[in-house]
């Protein structure tokens, strides 16, 4: 407890003392020191520091050195580095001055407990200068007085300390004063220097860690100028056209310096100089010609200068100052062709002149005229015809002939030497020889074989060959000498060429020969639109335009068709570029296939689009091989009818178109009328013993008979069809209904016989019309016969019983059933018969047809239009009859015997009770 | 006249009489440029004849092609030590009339006052190789100043100038005299001539 109040008060009377000491002093004061204060120090040494502590804070804060303790920013030194010199000094010894940092502080550790700080310094560490390397100086004049000079050098590494750089110079007997660097570290500008005599120069580095100088210069500044450029440069024309005289001024005296120059000269618009010999300008001087310069021709010229010796340094090169040289007459003669159109007429030609104008160096000035000169050689009494013309074409007819035409080109100064072209007859003379081209360096050349003659030039002619513009034609000449040579225009790649050589000889011309090139191929930029010309069953002819020239981009080199199925893999087929058609073969029949081509160059090909077809099911020829038998075989088939009909005419005739027996030939006037009626049934079969009768015969009914019959009469046909039906139909007739017909009903024809048979002797036979025509009403008419053949017994009984009460007095015709077969019919049951007449009832339905037909229009028709109607409407005829039918059985086996008892008799069979009625 | 004994040594007399002679005609070039400063800036005649005075030396002299080598050596040093206190006289003169206002005239003054010392070396140099020192240069300046007016200053700088125009032709022709090789030396080719 006591312990810690002493701590306490010993700390609070240490403030106190420290207070006291400050305010006492009036100044800042602490209880120490270090030394060194704030050092520099190099960089890599060892520095070691003293802690002086005061005597006063020794005598009332009990402060010793052994409590000091070093810092540096904060991080204690470690206490090795620490020696306690005597009790109030205390070091600290660093081996590496790299270690430290700032700022170093003395700090001292009171009772033990509080750190005091007593004093810190700053440390400076760096590296002491290096001797200044690579001094040299330059001289640059700025006026004609103003020689400033400016050196430079190498300050060397960089020191962390403030570097001062002085560059001093001197004569050996006079100092003058230092040039300080403004900003930098590595050079300083004299202002200004006297020449012819030696200076000494050199660099001297300082800062605090010490002084370097580098190695002194002595040098004249004279050698070391760098003068100004001579200026105020004119050009001027001289009496030459190939010279230029130049004039200048220098500016630097030449008490001061004797000058040579270099002077450059170039084409205006050209980029590369051309420089005067040097040895022609060494000298001082203040004008130069300059010579061997291009007529009419603008030149830009510099000069720059240097001391005569060569010491020292060149200046600038002056501004540029252009000039142009005069004219001159043209060096040479323009070159000179011609196209020649003989299409018009072959006595006659139309030759284009054409020359090229003269290039600039040639021309020599501005061309202000051509004059050609067109001489016949043929007539050399005639005298040339010569045209001044200001362009450079000219467009003349001729005579076919030899001609030698002459070109010359006038400027201002004087005329050029004549071109001369001859333009013979013909071109008979021998021609070059392969003719081949080659693209090199991005131009075209073209080379040829020389004929065995002198040549004395070639003409090249070359136009792009495109499918829209014309062949425009380019040409250039070229020595005799050569055999190739580099096409002079604007080539362009992917473009045809058509480039023909002639050799031009001193007495005609040879025929030209062609060639085409590319400057550059390409692939085409398209594709071959391929289609099919003809598609077979197995094969298919493809057709193709060939590429324009303008879409071929090279020279078409191939063709590949590619075909293929939808699923199937793509076949590949390589073609001549020729050709324009190609069959696809071994296809499958019935098979959609899809087709392209492409077109290839030297450099790829190009597709074309898609192109789809399907083969044929069938071949060439087989369709026709099916057909063409079958139709054979029909009209085999047709023709072997044909003849079997007319071999059986008779039989078909008889069942189709029976023939009607004619009553008054019948031989029932043999007939006796005792002669039971049994008899004369038994005599009819002799009678028609081949069965010759025709089954229908056809009356004519007239139309207002119809009118005649109330529908009351017409009921018992009704009754009739359901009679007919019940059987079976296809009834046989009256024969049948006879068969079915009940005493009672006999009875009840007998009574209308006697009514039919009233007005006069005819006997009706047999009239049934069941059904309308089509969709008319159908009207059921009785016809009756006019026959004259005697009647039946029971007929003529009948005849007596109806005599009076036919009051009708129209005139019927009906068709009779074949009475054959009623009569065969007639000994067999009804019902058996019913069933065995089917097949023999179609002859009986084409009665009924007949019969019909004849009730509406009174006109036999066709068979077969009416058959299926007709059927219907006995379909109709027989099921009514079927109820009626029921009761027949009874009543037929009731009276078995009545048939047989009954006369035979030919009237309506189906008339019943209520049937017929007479009217 | 003493020739140089060494290769070495004539060798450098002939670079030093060559580019003394230079130095010569450079500084006749930059003197007569500075009269005509001079004349425009005080306000001079240019055709004014200025008479004799006193304390500046004569470029004339008598039988002037029978002096010796070092005779011409050491009466051009006395001259041009003599210019050479007389300009440094006109450049402060000239400071204290003009103060900065006239930058050009005084950094032509200047410079020409630094090729008189140039040349005063160089005739100091060739003094020495001719195993001969360069005298002191006590009793070398000029005489003192008599109280001028100003415009007698300015007439009095005309004539330093004017005489010192003449000095740098006569020096010129001076060491072309000793530049010619004597008996026994080796021949320098000095053609230059300012």
């Amino acid at each position: 407890m006591f312990s810690g109040w002493s701590w306490v008060a010993h700390g609070l009377y240490l403030l106190l003392n420290i207070c006291f000491l400050e305010v006492s002093g009036g100044l800042v004061q602490s209880c120490g020191h270090i030394i060194p204060e704030s050092p520099v120090l190099a960089l890599g040494s060892n520095f070691t520091a003293l802690c002086i502590l005061n005597e006063s804070c020794l005598d009332f804060g009990n402060i010793y050195a052994n409590q000091i303790i070093w810092k540096i920013k904060n991080r204690v030194v470690p206490k090795e580095q620490y020696r306690e010199i005597n009790r109030t000094v205390s070091s600290v010894t660093f081996n590496d001055t790299s270690l430290l940092a700032t700022p170093l502080t003395c700090n001292i550790l009171a009772d033990g407990q509080i750190e005091q700080n007593i004093y810190g310094i700053t440390v400076t560490v760096g590296l002491p200068p290096e001797k200044p390397k690579n001094l040299s100086c330059i001289v640059h004049q700025e006026s004609k007085l103003t020689y400033p000079m400016t050196c430079t050098w190498n300050p060397g590494r960089h020191t962390f300390l403030d570097t001062h750089f002085r560059l001093k110079y001197r004569w050996p007997q006079e100092n003058f004063p230092d040039c300080i660097p403004k900003d930098v570290n590595n050079s300083c500008t004299i202002t200004d220097v006297q020449f012819f005599v030696n200076l000494e120069v050199w660099v001297e580095a300082a800062n605090a860690l010490g002084k370097a100088e580098s190695d002194p210069l002595v040098l004249d500044p004279i050698e070391i100028v760098k003068p100004l450029s001579p200026h105020n440069l004119s050009v001027n024309s001289g009496i030459l056209p190939t010279v230029l005289k130049l004039s200048w001024e220098n500016r630097i005296s030449a008490a001061v310096m004797k000058l040579k120059f270099n002077i450059r000269y170039r084409i205006i618009g050209d980029t590369n100089w051309m420089q005067v010999p040097p040895e022609d300008t060494a000298s001082p001087r203040t004008s130069f010609s300059v010579q061997g310069l291009r007529p009419y021709t603008e030149y830009v010229f510099s000069i720059r200068c240097m001391k005569e010796d060569g010491v020292g340094y060149w200046s600038n090169w002056s501004e540029e100052k252009t000039g142009v040289t005069t004219e001159d007459r043209p060096s040479k003669g323009p070159p000179i062709w011609r196209i020649i159109d003989a299409s018009h007429s072959p006595a006659s030609w139309t030759v284009h002149l054409m020359w090229k104008a003269l290039e600039p160096f040639e021309a020599n000035g501005v061309i202000l005229q051509y004059e050609v000169t067109v001489r016949a050689k043929s007539s050399l009494s005639s005298p040339p015809e010569k045209y001044n013309v200001n362009t450079t074409n000219l467009t003349l007819k001729l005579p076919n002939a030899t001609y030698e035409v002459t070109v010359i080109a006038h400027n201002r100064v004087g005329a050029s030497p004549p071109s001369v072209l001859l333009i013979p007859a013909s071109n008979s003379k021998a021609p070059v020889k392969n003719v081949r081209t080659l693209p090199k360096d991005g131009k075209l050349w073209v080379g040829w074989t020389a004929p065995n003659s002198y040549v004395l030039k070639y003409v090249i002619e070359w136009c792009l060959v495109s499918n829209s513009s014309d062949c425009i034609i380019e040409w250039q000449n070229e020595p005799g000498n050569l055999q190739g040579t580099y096409l002079k225009g604007d080539i362009k790649p992917f473009k045809c060429y058509l480039i023909t050589v002639y050799p031009l000889y001193a007495d005609g011309q040879g025929s030209g020969q062609s060639v085409k090139a590319y400057l550059q191929q390409d692939r085409p930029s398209k594709g071959p639109t391929v289609q099919t010309k003809k598609v077979g069953k197995a094969e298919a002819v493809l057709t193709w335009n060939h590429l324009t020239v303008d879409e071929q981009n090279g020279f078409i080199r191939s063709y590949t068709i590619f075909y293929k199925t939808i699923d199937g893999n793509e076949t590949a087929v390589t073609v001549d570029p020729s050709k324009t058609e190609y069959t696809l073969s071994s296809l499958t029949s019935d098979t959609l296939y899809t087709v392209r081509m492409m077109a290839y160059t030297d450099e790829g090909g190009r597709s074309g689009p898609d192109f789809t077809f399907t083969t044929q099911k069938f071949g060439k020829g087989e369709i026709e091989a099916i057909v063409v038998p079958v139709c054979l075989a029909f009209l085999l088939i047709v023709l072997l009818g044909v003849l079997f009909c007319f071999n059986k005419r008779d039989l078909i005739k008889k069942h189709i178109w029976p023939i009607v027996p004619d009553p008054s030939k019948s031989n029932i006037a043999q007939w006796s009328p005792q002669v039971p009626a049994k008899h004369n049934f038994s005599s009819k079969d002799q009678m028609y013993p081949e069965g010759s009768f025709t089954d229908v015969s056809v009356v004519e009914i007239e139309a207002d008979d119809k009118k005649s019959f109330s529908e009351q009469d017409l009921k018992p046909f009704d009754l009739l069809k359901k009679e007919k039906s019940t059987s079976e139909g296809h009834s046989s007739g009256i024969g049948g209904s006879s068969c079915m017909s009940s005493p009672r009903q006999s009875v009840s024809d007998s009574d209308e016989g006697e009514t039919t048979q009233n007005t006069s002797s005819t006997v009706q036979y047999s009239t049934v019309v069941l059904n309308g025509y089509r969709d008319q009403t159908p009207v059921q008419v009785f016809s009756r016969s006019e026959s004259t053949q005697p009647l039946l017994d029971s007929e003529e009984r009948s005849e007596d019983h109806a005599g009076g009460s036919d009051s009708t007095t129209q005139r019927q015709q009906y068709f009779k059933q074949n009475g054959g077969q009623d009569e065969t019919n007639t000994d067999r049951p009804c019902f058996e018969r019913t069933k065995q007449i089917i097949p023999a009832n179609e002859g009986d339905l084409v009665g009924f047809a007949q019969l019909q037909i004849s009730g509406q229009s009174s006109q036999p028709l066709g068979l077969g239009l009416e058959k299926n109607t007709q059927e219907a409407a006995l379909s109709d005829v027989l099921q009514t009859n079927t109820e009626g039918q029921t009761v027949r059985p009874e009543t037929v086996e009731g009276n078995p015997l009545s048939v047989d008892e009954m006369p035979k008799s030919y009237l309506p069979q189906t008339v019943r009770q209520g049937g017929y009625m007479p009217q | 006249m003493a020739a140089p004994d060494s290769p070495s040594a004539a060798l450098r007399h002939r670079d030093l009489c060559s580019r003394g002679i230079r130095l010569a005609g450079k500084m006749r070039s930059d003197v007569v440029d500075l009269l005509d400063t001079y004349v425009e800036r005080q306000g001079l005649d240019a055709s004014a004849s200025v008479a004799a005075m006193e304390g500046v030396p004569a470029a004339a002299a008598e039988r002037w092609d029978e002096q010796t080598g070092t005779q011409r050596l050491l009466e051009n040093l006395a001259a041009y030590r003599t210019f050479r206190a007389l300009l440094a006289q006109m450049l402060e003169e000239q400071r204290e009339q003009l103060g900065e206002a006239d930058a050009a005239l005084g950094q032509a003054l200047a410079a020409v006052l630094l090729q008189v010392s140039a040349f005063a070396y160089h005739l100091e140099e060739l003094l020495q190789l001719e195993s001969r020192g360069p005298p002191s240069e006590e009793g070398a300046g000029p005489p003192p100043a008599p109280h001028l007016s100003l415009f007698e200053r300015k007439l009095r700088g005309l004539g330093v100038l004017r005489e010192l125009a003449q000095w740098a032709v006569r020096s010129a022709r001076d060491l072309r005299q000793l530049a010619k090789p004597g008996p026994g030396s080796p021949a320098p080719s000095l053609a230059e001539s300012p």
